[in-house]
């Protein structure tokens, strides 16, 4: 029976184990690096976890072999007991010795490994080929790809794009609260404070896609505040930076058209740019591409047409709170706008 | 004359190749050698400031723009005599920027919006209306007019006269009925475009620009054909080279100025098309080496960091062919500004010695703060020297010609940067400066304020303002808000200043009787020494003055002094826009600098017009 | 009448109306992101001056759901930055457009007057903002515009500046009280 029940424990805990391990995978976890500094990160993060789970184990042990070892009564109370160092004492006092500058060493180690790591991890920083400026505003990324010529920089939103292999600095920045910026799969956290300007690096070693979260509490839909990163090739990279340099295609049809027109004669054009018409904003998101990005309302809802359609159609259903109002557009005039954004790749 | 000068050049220039080698560096003037040939002292170019016929054509007097008149009857001896000869009430109480016109007895005044043109006769006792003439523009313009709904003045050409209203019409009216000839929609309130800026009629051509830097709008200069305002050439200041007019003509003095389109390559994508360098100041005109000159104003949003590049081509002087407007040269001032500096002050022609060489300059004290002195055939800069307190930047390198700007007083978004000098209308904004060749000295009205700056977000929405800073500005250093200084081109120093407790808002009018005229913001319209600058004669008008000073041989043959008073502009907005200074931002700051002004006047728009007593 | 029975109905009755006033202080936070449409703003319900035929039209209703609330003011206060109502007037002090914070009102102080002059705009260079901003953001817009000259609650007035502090926030401005106005007119001070 007591057996039995060991068994089932053992069970239970190699299930769990398993669970957790496989949480560790995915699109968003600091223990599946795919970034360079994400893993050194990891790989400190599982040497940490070795050494202490090693550690653990042995105090528990000797948690253990005190509390079973029958007591030898008496042999440390009798008798003039320090006139002479029994051999136990000195023992005891050799091994407490020993376990203290273990602890010691093993602390200092593990100091000065982190320490090597955060010199390895910042050191990439100077090496940077590519800028990103991001910018967090409540609740969504603002993502500017800076360019030493301006002409060549331009905006996106909710989404970045990463050639692999380049150290990619990233500049954060905030507008309104205290942000964070984390994509665990490539680095670890830095906040976006108002009025400084942070910086990161980032370097993706293999394809895959992302995801990046606020992590510092910012508001009603901190929850709802994430960005997709994509890692990808070098030309497909370079192509994807070429098509985000053009203005928005003209409207193809007629519907689409119409939409156009709703679009700059009505509340849309308030808050939102889209290059190559006078819609020139940026309280919200730049949408001159908004139909190649990969998900809504930062990172709330993945993008396709439906989805867009329901955004715009009641924005506070989907994400309470955010600033993109209920616009009380017709049937007509959404079907037409949804058209028409959905053109824009 | 031409001869004359050149000799005096060639003597010069002798003299300097004898001299030691330190002659050609430091400060030229000590050097120089004072002999009285004329080419020791500036002078404008003869073709561009004629002999005065005792008529005021153009609001800056001449092509030279040195609003100098040769009128001497009122001199330092007889000046505290000088009383007022005749008023006129022009019923407008919005700021009265402009400078009468006078032509052969009658004067010609354009007021703010409404922009009503009056011709008064001079002939006849009280100077009473001959006609007028309502342009009825838009009322809906005054919501994109960013500094109160001002006029520059009118020119007069060959019978006519030409002026621009704030919705963006160019009007042309025959000068001696009232006839409207042609207009031409030039701009869309719509867009946030209007015109402010006084014509300037070169070759039968009528040069007008757009106002707007403020609201997103895409600034031009653009040449109307003076007989029947149909556009002959429009030169946008962003974009392709096409619509800049950069040709095969284009010969900047400096590399950086050199590249294809910089009018799209030096902004982020499209931001050029919204980008602002209006042309909404003075334009000179050298006849000699047929070139205009004109500024571009500040690029838009005001948040630098909204634009990163140079932002080519606003901040900048260029110089183009009145006949075709193909640019010739072009220097930017001030590259990817950084506090609202429109580059579009008066540009006074002047031929200096400079380093022992006579040189045809175009001189220019700059919103930034510097006098800047350029060679007005090649655009080189030549020198730069600081007329009022700067601490935003560190001089001109004259190798490169490039502003150095303290780093530590770049705006920033999300802080507030404090006690930057000079502010946003700078140390000088459009009130033009005189140039007196009997004194040779260049009179600047000029102000003395420093601000605090944060820059945001700005957000462009069609017929709102693009702005994306808020400011609040306050007294500069030593704690008056004006200052009247005058400029020796030779010496690049001043010869002396006048303080004033308000900011300088008014034109300034020097006279051969060695005067100097100008006005202040609670409405004293002084006269000053121009030799010494002792003040010799004030009357209080009505309202406070920000016009331009304007000298005539009336029909009678005496000397007479016109202004407008009527305060406003951006510096006066607190008081015509009846705004409330608890809110240091109010006016784009000037509410803080200008708090007690509504104390101090009213609005209300008035003509002066000053004589000596008649003997009897 | 000293039992211990009598001290507690006294308490609970006097808890009552205190956790009622606790409650109704719980309003000034209230988030309704949707807002709630207050009835009808067309150009009928609105009056533009302090003269009427016969006997004065009652005051509107003040609609308090936005003016109460600190939410509303709050996005309010955010949302005249977006869209560049401080670019003409400033932080209430005016530039372009006139001053806000003080006692004149040129087209009407009242909600509804506000309201109206937002989305009709005003033949002197006020923008029409129709169909440009949500009803229910005009509604915030104008609540916030009436705190600047302290008509709001100091409760629900918004009580800091992100800014350059160019004046002391909305809950310090003292309350101007406009002469010669009464509900619904506004002060007939015109425009040139």
């Amino acid at each position: 029976m007591k057996r039995a029940g060991g068994l089932a424990t053992a069970a239970l805990t190699a299930a769990a184990l398993t669970v957790l391990l496989t949480g560790c995978e995915g699109v968003q976890s600091a223990l599946d690096p795919a970034g360079h500094q994400a893993g050194r990160i990891a790989g400190l993060w599982w040497l940490f976890l070795g050494v202490l789970t090693v550690i653990y184990l042995l105090v528990l042990a000797g948690l253990l072999i005190a509390a079973i070892r029958p007591r030898r009564r008496g042999r440390l109370h009798q008798g003039p007991a320090f006139a002479k160092e029994p051999p136990i004492e000195r023992r005891l006092t050799r091994g407490l010795t020993a376990w203290a500058v273990g602890t010691g060493v093993i602390i200092l180690t593990l100091t000065g490994l982190s320490y090597a790591v955060d010199r390895d991890v910042l050191g990439l920083t100077g090496r940077a080929e590519l800028e990103i400026e991001v910018t967090a505003k409540q609740w969504w990324w603002q993502v500017k790809y800076n360019d030493p010529v301006p002409s060549r920089s331009f905006e996106t939103a909710n989404e970045i794009r990463l050639p692999v292999g380049v150290p990619v600095r990233v500049v954060l920045k905030s507008q309104d609260v205290i942000h964070s910026f984390w994509v665990p799969n490539l680095h670890g956290k830095t906040d976006l404070i108002p009025g400084r300007v942070n910086e990161t690096t980032l370097t993706a070693d293999r394809e895959g896609r992302f995801r990046g979260q606020c992590a510092e509490f910012c508001g009603f839909q901190h929850a709802n505040m994430a960005l997709d990163v994509l890692a990808m090739p070098r030309d497909r990279f370079d192509a994807w930076r070429a098509a985000q340099l053009s203005s928005a295609p003209a409207p193809g049809d007629a519907l689409q058209e119409q939409g156009r027109q709703v679009f700059l004669s009505s509340a849309c054009v308030m808050c939102h740019t889209i290059h190559g018409t006078s819609a020139a904003s940026r309280v919200g998101p730049d949408l001159t591409h908004v139909a190649g990005r990969l998900s809504l309302a930062a990172g709330t809802l993945p993008y396709n047409k439906g989805n867009l359609a329901g955004w715009i159609a009641d924005p506070q259903r989907i994400k309470p709170g955010t600033r993109m109002p209920v616009t009380g557009l017709s049937p007509d005039q959404l079907q037409g706008v949804v058209a028409y954004l959905d053109s824009l790749k | 004359m031409a001869i004359a000068r050149f000799a005096g050049a060639a003597l010069l220039l002798a003299g300097a190749m004898a001299g030691p080698a330190s002659a050609q560096t430091g400060t030229p003037s000590d050097n120089v050698p004072t002999a009285s040939v004329p080419s020791d002292k500036a002078t404008p170019p003869t073709a561009a400031a004629p002999p005065d016929d005792g008529n005021w054509v153009m609001p800056a007097k001449n092509y030279a723009s040195t609003r100098y008149s040769e009128q001497d009857q009122i001199n330092a001896t007889n000046v505290h005599d000088l009383q007022v000869a005749f008023t006129f009430s022009t019923g407008i109480d919005r700021g009265h920027e402009a400078a009468p016109l006078v032509v052969g007895g009658t004067m010609y005044i354009v007021t703010p919006f409404p922009n009503r043109l009056f011709a008064l006769d001079l002939t006849k006792p009280g100077a009473p209306v001959k006609w007028s003439f309502d342009p009825k523009p838009a009322a809906s313009a005054q919501g994109v007019a960013c500094c109160d709904y001002v006029n520059r003045g009118a020119a007069f050409a060959d019978g006519r006269l030409f002026f621009n209203t704030l919705d963006s019409q160019t009007i042309a009216v025959e000068a001696e009925t009232g006839h409207e000839l042609w207009r031409t929609q030039l701009g869309d309130i719509n867009k946030g475009e209007t015109m402010t800026m006084a014509p300037l009629v070169v070759k039968g051509k009528v040069l007008v620009g757009n106002s707007g830097g403020e609201f997103g709008v895409r600034g031009w200069l653009t040449a109307l054909d003076a007989a029947t305002g149909k556009i002959a050439w429009k030169a946008y200041s962003t974009g392709p080279d096409a619509d800049v007019l950069i040709g095969p003509d284009y010969q900047p003095f400096y590399d950086k100025e050199r590249s294809t389109n910089l009018g799209m390559s030096s902004w982020p994508p499209d931001a050029w098309t919204i980008g602002g360098g209006t042309v909404w100041g003075w334009i000179s005109y050298d006849p000699e080496l047929n070139l205009i000159y004109h500024g571009t104003a500040n690029p838009g949003p005001w948040n630098p960091e909204q634009r990163p590049g140079d932002n080519k081509w606003t901040g900048g002087i260029f110089a183009r062919n009145p006949d075709t407007g193909q640019a010739r040269w072009f220097y930017q001032v001030v590259p990817h500004d950084l506090y609202d500096h429109d580059a579009v002050n008066e540009l006074l022609l002047l031929d200096l010695p400079v380093n022992g060489t006579l040189r045809k300059t175009v001189v220019r004290p700059e919103r930034n703060g510097y006098v800047y002195v350029l060679d007005r055939a090649t655009g080189e800069v030549l020198s730069a020297d600081p007329y009022a307190a700067i601490n935003s930047s560190a001089g001109v390198d004259l190798k490169t010609g490039e502003l150095t700007m303290v780093e530590a007083k770049a705006p920033k978004m999300g802080k507030v940067v404090r006690d930057i000098c000079p502010t946003a209308p700078g140390s000088k904004d459009w009130n033009p400066s005189a140039f007196s060749p009997r004194t040779g000295l260049i009179y600047i009205p000029h102000m003395n304020l420093c601000m605090d700056w944060q820059s945001a977000e700005a957000n462009y929405i069609a017929g709102t303002p693009y702005i994306g800073a808020e400011v609040r500005m306050f007294a500069g250093p030593g704690g008056n808000r004006g200052e009247l200084s005058a400029w020796d081109p030779l010496k690049r120093a001043k010869a002396w200043s006048v303080k004033e407790d308000l900011p300088l808002w008014s034109g300034a009018l020097a006279t051969a009787g060695d005067l100097l005229f100008y006005g202040t913001m609670e409405g004293w319209f002084k006269a000053l020494d121009a030799r010494t600058g002792e003040e010799l004669w004030r009357f209080k008008a009505g309202s406070g003055i920000i016009g331009q000073p304007i000298a005539y041989r009336g029909p009678d043959g005496r000397e007479y002094i016109a202004v407008l008073s009527g305060v406003g502009g951006w510096a006066g907005a607190v008081v015509v826009g009846d705004l409330d200074p608890r809110d240091s931002s109010a006016a784009s700051g000037w509410a803080n600098a200008v708090a007690d002004l509504k104390q101090k006047t009213t609005k209300g728009g008035m003509l002066y017009v000053f004589a000596l007593p008649q003997r009897r | 009448m000293s039992s211990p029975f009598h001290s507690a109905v006294r308490t609970a009755l006097l808890a009552i109306p205190l956790a009622g006033l606790g409650l109704a202080a719980c309003d000034r936070e209230d988030r309704e992101p949707r807002g709630a449409p207050v009835g009808d703003s067309g150009p009928a319900a609105i009056t533009q001056g302090s003269l009427y035929a016969g006997e004065p039209s009652p005051p509107r209703p003040s609609h308090r759901e936005y003016e109460n609330n600190a939410y509303h003011l709050s996005q309010g206060k955010q949302l005249y930055t977006s869209f560049n109502c401080n670019t003409c007037h400033a932080n209430g002090g005016g530039g372009i457009g006139p001053a806000l914070m003080d006692d004149k009102w040129i087209y009407g102080g009242t909600l509804d007057n506000i309201y109206a002059t937002i989305v009709q705009g005003r033949p002197n260079g006020m923008p029409s903002f129709r169909n440009k901003i949500p009803e229910q953001q005009v509604w915030q817009l104008a609540a916030y515009v009436r705190s600047l000259s302290g008509q709001t609650p100091k409760a629900a007035s918004p009580s800091r500046n992100d800014t350059l502090n160019a004046k002391p926030a909305e809950q310090r401005m003292p309350k101007e009280e406009p002469k010669g106005s009464s509900p619904g007119g506004p002060n007939l001070e015109g425009r040139q």
